[in-house]
């Protein structure tokens, strides 16, 4: 699929025009609309989310169509092992206490995955907009600092940033700060960059081609599926899979570990007076 | 726009994106499959619950009927006994009452012997007497006191004996 893209869209216009350059984009402006002083782009990457969403939600509805306690389709069995498979993943990963972060996980799992599919369709992986993963990358870093604050207090919360001098202040917040960017910067790169290499070999090879007098850019054949199963396929689910269990693992170790009690909120008399004692 | 460019309002549509995404597979996804697991998860129990109520029911017959062949066996035990002993006790009496019976019947006979006996001795000893009377008589040719001798001749036969 993406080969004859490619083919199309660069190849053999460039075939026509001669070697010309190759541009590394970000994605297109649609529209954009001004909300005081902000102005609020509405881009290329949105419709692409939007096409995924709908693809992934048809594949649920499709698969969880006419669903039986007996007697199941092939449908349902996947239905039934994909969700099976993830809540095990959050299980193992979260603990029993974060199941039911388990459809967000999903989420972002199927957003990620299929976002990045897109580029095998020759259109735009949506996860080579680095405003998407940062989106992701800030629920992630909400949900830590929210699970941080329920069980340490905002204050212990606040404390842990001087923990455990208080010169280490800056270095606290910069790692906090740092989880989330590194989280979407990681997914980000791989995918964007796997975009460009892909695109760059595609430009090489046509270019080679005409350059030893090829007709036919045939070149562009065969070395750009390899690198498309790891840049694409690889990387993807790669990629994708390394999204959730940081965001997972990040969740879940902001609060107590599974077999330990609940915070008290109070200690009681008698702890205060064996303290004092 | 720039290819590593944070855009506020991509951010934005793209976080309204993912709830939506979210909800979407919550509802599609997570709501119909886990329902269709729990009802598969209450089925299963409830086979193994009845599979385990059927268990202990046929435990408790089987213990009752246990129970009901010891007490039969027990029953047919006691009535063989108890018709055992009443056979026993019936032939002893029987037994008894065939003794007594015979033992009566010798008695009987030993008495109608005895008085036969006695019967033929007093019949002997009138004739014999009567007879010694008569040949008294043709001797002696008088007629002696009959009487007399009668007595004379009741010492003779006393003083012989009796006949066995």
């Amino acid at each position: 699929m993406k080969y004859i893209y490619m083919l199309a869209a660069f190849a053999i216009p460039k075939f026509l025009e001669g070697p010309g350059e190759l541009n590394v984009t970000g994605p297109k402006i649609i529209t954009s609309f001004q909300i005081g002083s902000v102005t609020i782009n509405f881009t290329e990457t949105i419709i692409l989310e939007w096409i995924v969403m709908a693809v992934i939600l048809g594949l649920c509805i499709f698969l969880t169509r006419d669903l039986r306690v007996r007697a199941v389709s092939k449908r349902q069995v996947i239905a039934e092992m994909a969700v099976e498979a993830i809540t095990n993943l959050v299980r193992d990963t979260m603990g029993k206490r974060w199941l039911w972060f388990t459809p967000y996980i999903a989420t972002v799992f199927c957003f990620s995955v299929f976002g990045s599919l897109l580029s095998l369709f020759g259109l735009r992986a949506v996860t080579s907009d680095f405003s998407v993963l940062l989106s992701w990358a800030a629920v992630t870093f909400v949900m830590i600092t929210v699970t941080k604050i329920r069980y340490n207090g905002l204050g212990g919360y606040l404390k842990g940033f001087a923990d455990p001098i208080p010169v280490m202040l800056p270095i606290n917040i910069l790692s906090e700060v740092s989880t989330p960017a590194a989280m979407a910067l990681r997914h980000f790169g791989n995918i964007a960059g796997g975009g460009i290499i892909t695109a760059l070999v595609y430009y090489g090879l046509a270019n080679l081609s005409r350059m030893i007098g090829l007709q036919v850019p045939i070149l562009t054949v065969g070395l750009p599926a390899v690198l498309s199963l790891y840049f694409d396929l690889f990387a993807d689910f790669m990629q994708a899979f390394i999204f959730i269990m940081l965001t997972m693992v990040f969740i879940s170790n902001a609060g107590p570990a599974d077999d330990e009690p609940e915070p008290e909120s109070e200690p009681g008399p008698e702890e205060i007076s064996e303290n004092a004692a | 726009m720039g290819f590593l460019s944070i855009d506020i309002g991509t951010i934005l549509f793209t976080l309204l994106n993912l709830l939506l995404l979210f909800l979407g597979l919550k509802h599609f996804l997570f709501k119909p499959v886990n329902g269709i697991l729990e009802k598969r998860q209450e089925e299963v129990d409830r086979k193994l619950q009845e599979a385990e109520t059927a268990k202990s029911e046929a435990e408790a017959e089987r213990e009752a009927y246990t129970q009901k062949l010891a007490d039969a066996k027990e029953e047919s035990a006691e009535m063989l006994r108890k018709a055992t002993r009443r056979a026993q006790e019936r032939s002893d009496e029987i037994v008894a009452a065939a003794k007594a019976e015979a033992a009566a019947v010798m008695q009987q006979n030993e008495q109608e012997l005895e008085r036969e006996r006695r019967r033929a001795a007093t019949a002997l000893r009138g004739e014999v007497s009567g007879l010694a009377v008569a040949v008294a008589e043709k001797v002696v040719g008088r007629e002696i006191n009959q009487a007399d001798h009668e007595r004379l001749i009741d010492e003779f036969i006393d003083s012989v004996g009796d006949v066995q």
